[in-house]
């Protein structure tokens, strides 16, 4: 036997050649195919090296002394601190209200786009991180309000702040039917469950060309303020909104507005997760979530408080869906498929499922990493996977772990 | 408030002037096209060409002495991804012109952006009418329309194939089923009415409960709005049934891919096609033909569409000395432009004046001819 | 005349039905014993059956390349090379992105899956181009049987015959492993109660490495068959049929071997005859409800055994 810290990578790197030979060294073209050396090669190498240091890093870690802690816990343990947390409340608000100002267009949209991503995991976290009920179909919801808001418009002519309430009626509506029939059902099937719903919906949205669309999409008109459009010119008779300040037009005036209303609808629902989590419903989710049994034969109702879950989180997942409809001015099946689920199922258990600061700081990273690997293009989204399967061996527990409030009697 | 707004502006301007100025050493021009995903042979295509235009039009001196420059924008024939990747040519990339897009459900709504920017879009593939039909002015097009290509279709289908029940079959997507309903119109005007009239899913290989179907109702003759990568699968579960209907579609797939997608040369066979009267035998673009041979490839499809959709915007910016869409656009509804495809004007819509679509068959050893 | 026509498609319907569902009932088995054996969904397997698909034609082209002609030969060979390396990517994800998580919690390996397939998927893209490939067809020519007594026939491939042979071949052999060799019984042992296996002094580890070996194997037979059968396929069909497959091994009751055959073939024949009979658009659909409506009667599916809560 030669050194364990050399044969064992070596292992690795004959196995990893043994599976990338064939795909990556050779390629087909048409029924033929042609010879490429270096990705197998390279791929092999990258394995060694990687398998090697993880084996130089296990030994480094036993030689360490025990009991120091990783730099990493003294940081979430500074997450967890209350006198951050009270520099938190102040700071981050006026960050974010400032912050739409100093961000370019593209800048702009990202931003959105993490703002309705942190709405739609703090929906899903009631259902998922505190309730406990596995749901593999949230974009369903999702859907719900984003169509909502762009068949509403279509058929009906509304606009953008009736769809808001109306959209998030609606989803949590269709949370509570779906809630009904799997109210029987535990983890697992349940899951399946949901999921099945979330294709149904979307299958429906794809198919029903002439209600939805199909494929095709539907149009959605920007959001108004007060009657003051967005647009470079206005449509019958309205006035757009840079000719009524005198300033000159720019397209981002629209994205600002939207996100700043975005930004105070996520402070908003975040007040109300945060309390809910202290009330007795946030607290009879959560005693569901670790023993169904023992909570019925308490007495706590557990058809109410799951569906209330349900409902919750759909309303989040719809007002979610209509700002989103909102920002990209136009709504088509592809964007509720199943890997949006995942994507956010991904973000609440990355973040920590339950915690509030972590499942908000998941959403952001996870939605502006691809942005910013954008550059790579063609590897997004393999480092995409490959930062989630490292993130989850490394922390399975997830960024921050979630902390119980905790009452303390008053000292004596 | 209103100060913070013009702070916002200006901040944006002093952002993005050292992009603008830098810019003016070359003029950026994005293609748009599905560079990823199952139709990303088209979205080579499209790059192909408008890179060797681009190469050419360099390698003379640019236009008026500055260079082109390319940028890739990968919507991968998705109306979302089409929306975000037109923001981000226009934003980031600050492209005087687009080629592209190809997919007709990606051009419509890319087209809004664009058009906003004030920014001239020249499709060299989108054949739906929808997509000049809604009134912006600095929307051109090289290709036909679906209309014209539909009519063409029917009029085979009832006056060569002599076929008694016709079904029609599309992708549900707004080039699939624009090109089903154009053929439909044409079919009834004709006098005859289809048996079946179905929607399938993109990306789905099993289609042989709808290959059945067709069996149902007797079909002589099958009509797919579609792309390649479905049309593939169907025409092999169509032979493997035994079914001797004849498939007929329309330029969506015109492509290698869709021998390769139908399992082989035998089962491709027979298949019949609308599409442009053969770019490559047009005796402008033989040299740029013979080129891009040499170079090991084969400029097949919509190759040349793009590169003679490079030439027109390179024509039509070098005679202006302007690169803002409403002054390019009003000179090429004037001007009739030399490209390597023949010369070419445009109506008041933005369509070819004249665009002739005629049928292909494709043979036995994977290539497809001119039905005479 | 009406009445023959009626049989004919009928016929080919169920055809088509039992050959889409014996393709899904091969690649549910992955699934149901995965989540039999760890309580896992593998949401990495749908990609697997596609790397497979891919392996089965690059091996055909390399065999091709090196002269060899004899169709039974080509078919053996190429089946024997994906089945083997394609249970080895089945063992190496399994090792990689599952077995860190054994002790932790029971969402952490499905959010690892996720990340897996969209490695998978992005690597394959990466590596063998975005566009569909093509699998020449080894195997021309169909069998056509009669029905009824006016001339109506069905047709069936060899290849779509081939299909339905080997899944219910490797159905009968995977039985057999399971049933009647210490290995299945090591593996039946450990599904249920995985600590009392081992403190019998099974290697529980080892035992689920073979279970997704086993999985992948199988998937990679439906790989080669399936890509044998359509003509195409690519870096996008390990989604769909993945999903698919999965309600397979649902409906039939996740964990039983029998179930997810079962499951497989009602979702194929439910598939085609709703495509075949009402609307092809809503074929999905249908295939969906008919999965919410089983399990809202028989939450633990056809032939799955029902969950007993412990208090």
């Amino acid at each position: 036997m030669g050194h364990p810290l050399l044969t064992q990578p070596l292992l690795t790197a004959i196995l990893v050649l043994l599976l990338t030979a064939p795909v990556s060294g050779l390629v087909l073209d048409g029924y033929d195919f042609n010879l490429r050396w270096q990705p197998p090669l390279w791929l092999t190498l990258i394995a060694f090296c990687i398998h090697w240091m993880i084996l130089l890093f296990k030994r480094w870690r036993l030689g360490e002394k025990t009991g120091k802690p990783s730099p990493w816990s003294r940081v979430s343990s500074w997450g967890s601190r209350p006198s951050v947390h009270r520099l938190a409340f102040f700071v981050l608000p006026v960050v974010g209200l400032v912050l739409p100002f100093f961000l370019g267009k593209y800048g702009l949209t990202v931003a959105i786009l993490a703002l309705i991503y942190v709405l739609l995991a703090l929906g899903l976290n009631i259902v998922v991180g505190l309730a406990g009920l596995l749901d593999l179909g949230f974009v369903a919801f999702y859907a719900v309000g984003a169509y909502g808001y762009a068949l509403g418009h279509h058929y009906l002519g509304l606009g953008f702040w009736l769809s808001l309430p109306l959209g998030a009626l609606l989803a949590a509506c269709c949370g509570i039917v779906l809630g009904f029939p799997v109210l029987r059902m535990h983890g697992d099937y349940l899951a399946i469950v949901t999921l099945g719903f979330g294709e149904i919906i979307r299958l429906v949205l794809n198919n029903w060309m002439d209600f939805t669309g199909g494929p095709n999409g539907l149009r959605v008109d920007f959001p108004t303020f007060f009657g003051l459009e967005f647009s470079r010119h206005a449509k019958e008779g309205g006035i757009p909104i840079h000719e009524f300040l005198g300033i000159d037009y720019s397209s981002n005036t629209r994205n600002i507005f939207i996100y700043l209303v975005l930004f105070l609808v996520v402070l908003l629902i975040l007040a109300l997760v945060s309390r809910l989590k202290t009330m007795p419903l946030g607290r009879a989710w959560e005693a569901l979530r670790e023993d169904e049994i023992a909570c019925r034969s308490l007495g706590i109702n557990h058809v109410t408080v799951k569906l209330s879950a349900f409902a919750l989180g759909a309303m989040i997942g719809g007002i979610g869906g209509v700002f989103f409809a909102a920002s990209q001015g136009f709504v088509n099946p592809t964007s509720f498929t199943f890997f949006e689920s995942a994507l956010i199922l991904a973000i609440v258990v990355l973040g920590g499922l339950g915690s509030i600061p972590g499942v908000m700081i998941a959403a952001v990273v996870l939605t502006v990493l691809p942005e910013m690997l954008r550059d790579f293009s063609d590897y997004r989204i393999l480092v995409f996977g490959l930062a989630m399967v490292v993130m989850m061996i490394w922390r399975p527990q997830g960024l921050v772990r979630a902390r119980r409030p905790v009452f303390q009697g008053r000292k004596a | 408030m209103k100060k913070l707004w013009l702070h916002g502006v200006v901040l944006v301007l002093a952002v993005g002037y050292p992009l603008l100025a830098r810019a003016g050493e070359t003029i950026p021009i994005g293609v748009g096209g599905p560079f990823t995903g199952p139709y990303a042979a088209f979205g080579e295509q499209l790059w192909r060409g408008a890179e060797q235009a681009a190469q050419d039009i360099n390698a003379a001196g640019g236009i008026d002495g500055k260079k082109i420059e390319l940028f890739k924008g990968d919507d991968a024939c998705e109306p979302k991804q089409a929306l975000a990747v037109a923001n981000q040519l226009v934003e980031r990339h600050g492209v005087k012109a687009v080629i592209g897009h190809f997919c007709s459900s990606s051009t419509i709504p890319a087209s809004e952006v664009y058009a906003e920017a004030g920014i001239l879009q020249i499709t060299p593939g989108s054949t739906n009418p929808m997509v000049t039909e809604r009134g912006i002015k600095t929307l051109f097009r090289t290709c036909g329309r679906d209309n014209q290509q539909g009519s063409v279709g029917a009029q085979f289908v009832v006056n060569a194939l002599h076929a008694r029940a016709v079904a029609i079959v599309h992708d549900k997507d707004t080039y699939g089923q624009g090109l089903a309903n154009a053929m439909r119109d044409e079919l009834h005007r004709l006098g005859k009415k289809e048996v079946l009239y179905e929607g399938l899913t993109r990306g789905e290989k099993d289609f042989n409960a709808l290959v059945t179907k067709f069996k149902s109702v007797n079909a002589d003759a099958v009509y797919f709005g579609g792309l390649h990568n479905e049309a593939g699968p169907l025409i092999h579960q169509m032979k493997d049934q035994g079914l001797k209907a004849t498939l007929v579609s329309g330029d969506g797939i015109v492509s290698q891919d869709f021998v390769v997608a139908a399992g082989g040369p035998p089962y491709a066979e027979g298949v019949h096609m609308t599409f442009g009267r053969d770019p490559r035998k047009i005796k402008e673009g033989h040299e740029v033909v013979e080129r891009m041979r040499k170079i090991g490839y084969e400029p097949e499809g919509y190759t040349l569409y793009s590169y003679a959709t490079l030439q027109v915007i390179a024509a039509a910016i070098s005679a202006t000395k302007k690169t803002d869409g409403a002054t390019l656009a009003n000179w090429l509804h004037s001007h009739d432009v030399p490209t390597v495809m023949g010369s070419k004007g445009w109506d008041a819509k933005g369509d070819l004046k004249v665009s002739d679509y005629v049928m292909y068959r494709w043979h036995g050893k994977g290539g497809y001819e001119e039905v005479p | 005349m009406v009445a023959t026509m009626a049989a004919e498609i009928f016929a080919q319907q169920t055809v088509n039905g039992l050959i889409l569902g014996a393709t899904y009932g091969l690649i549910a088995i992955g699934y149901t014993m995965v989540y039999g054996i760890i309580g896992m969904i593998n949401f990495a397997h749908g990609e697997i059956y596609m790397v497979s698909a891919y392996l089965a034609a690059i091996f055909l082209a390399v065999l091709h390349f090196f002269g060899l002609t004899s169709v039974p030969l080509l078919l053996v060979a190429v089946l024997l090379a994906t089945v083997l390396v394609t249970a080895l990517y089945g063992w190496f994800v399994e090792k990689i992105a599952y077995r860190p998580l054994r002790h932790s919690t029971r969402l952490a390996p499905l959010i690892t899956a996720i990340g897996v397939s969209l490695i998978l998927q992005n690597y394959v893209r990466i590596a063998q181009g975005a566009r569909s490939q093509g699998m020449p067809s080894l195997l021309q020519g169909s069998f056509i049987l009669p029905v009824g007594d006016q001339g109506g026939v069905v047709q069936i491939t060899y290849v779509q015959l081939l299909i339905i042979i080997v899944a219910f071949l490797s159905m009968a052999v995977l039985t057999f492993i399971m049933q009647g060799t210490s290995m299945g019984r090591a593996c039946r042992a450990t599904e249920q109660d995985r600590i009392m296996a081992a403190l019998l002094g099974i290697d529980t580890n080892r035992i689920i490495a073979i279970v997704f070996v086993i999985g992948a194997a199988m998937a990679a037979i439906a790989g080669v068959l399936v890509s044998l059968n359509y003509g195409s396929f690519d870096f996008h069909i390990g989604f769909i049929t993945g999903i698919k497959a999965f309600t397979a091994a649902v409906l039939g009751g996740i964990g039983s071997l029998p179930g997810a055959m079962l499951g497989g073939l009602i979702l194929g024949l439910a598939e085609s005859f709703f495509a075949g009979f009402v609307n092809s658009d809503y074929k999905d659909v249908f295939a969906f409800s008919l999965l919410v409506l089983v399990l809202i009667f028989r939450p633990s599916g056809l032939l799955g055994q029902p969950q007993i809560t412990k208090v």
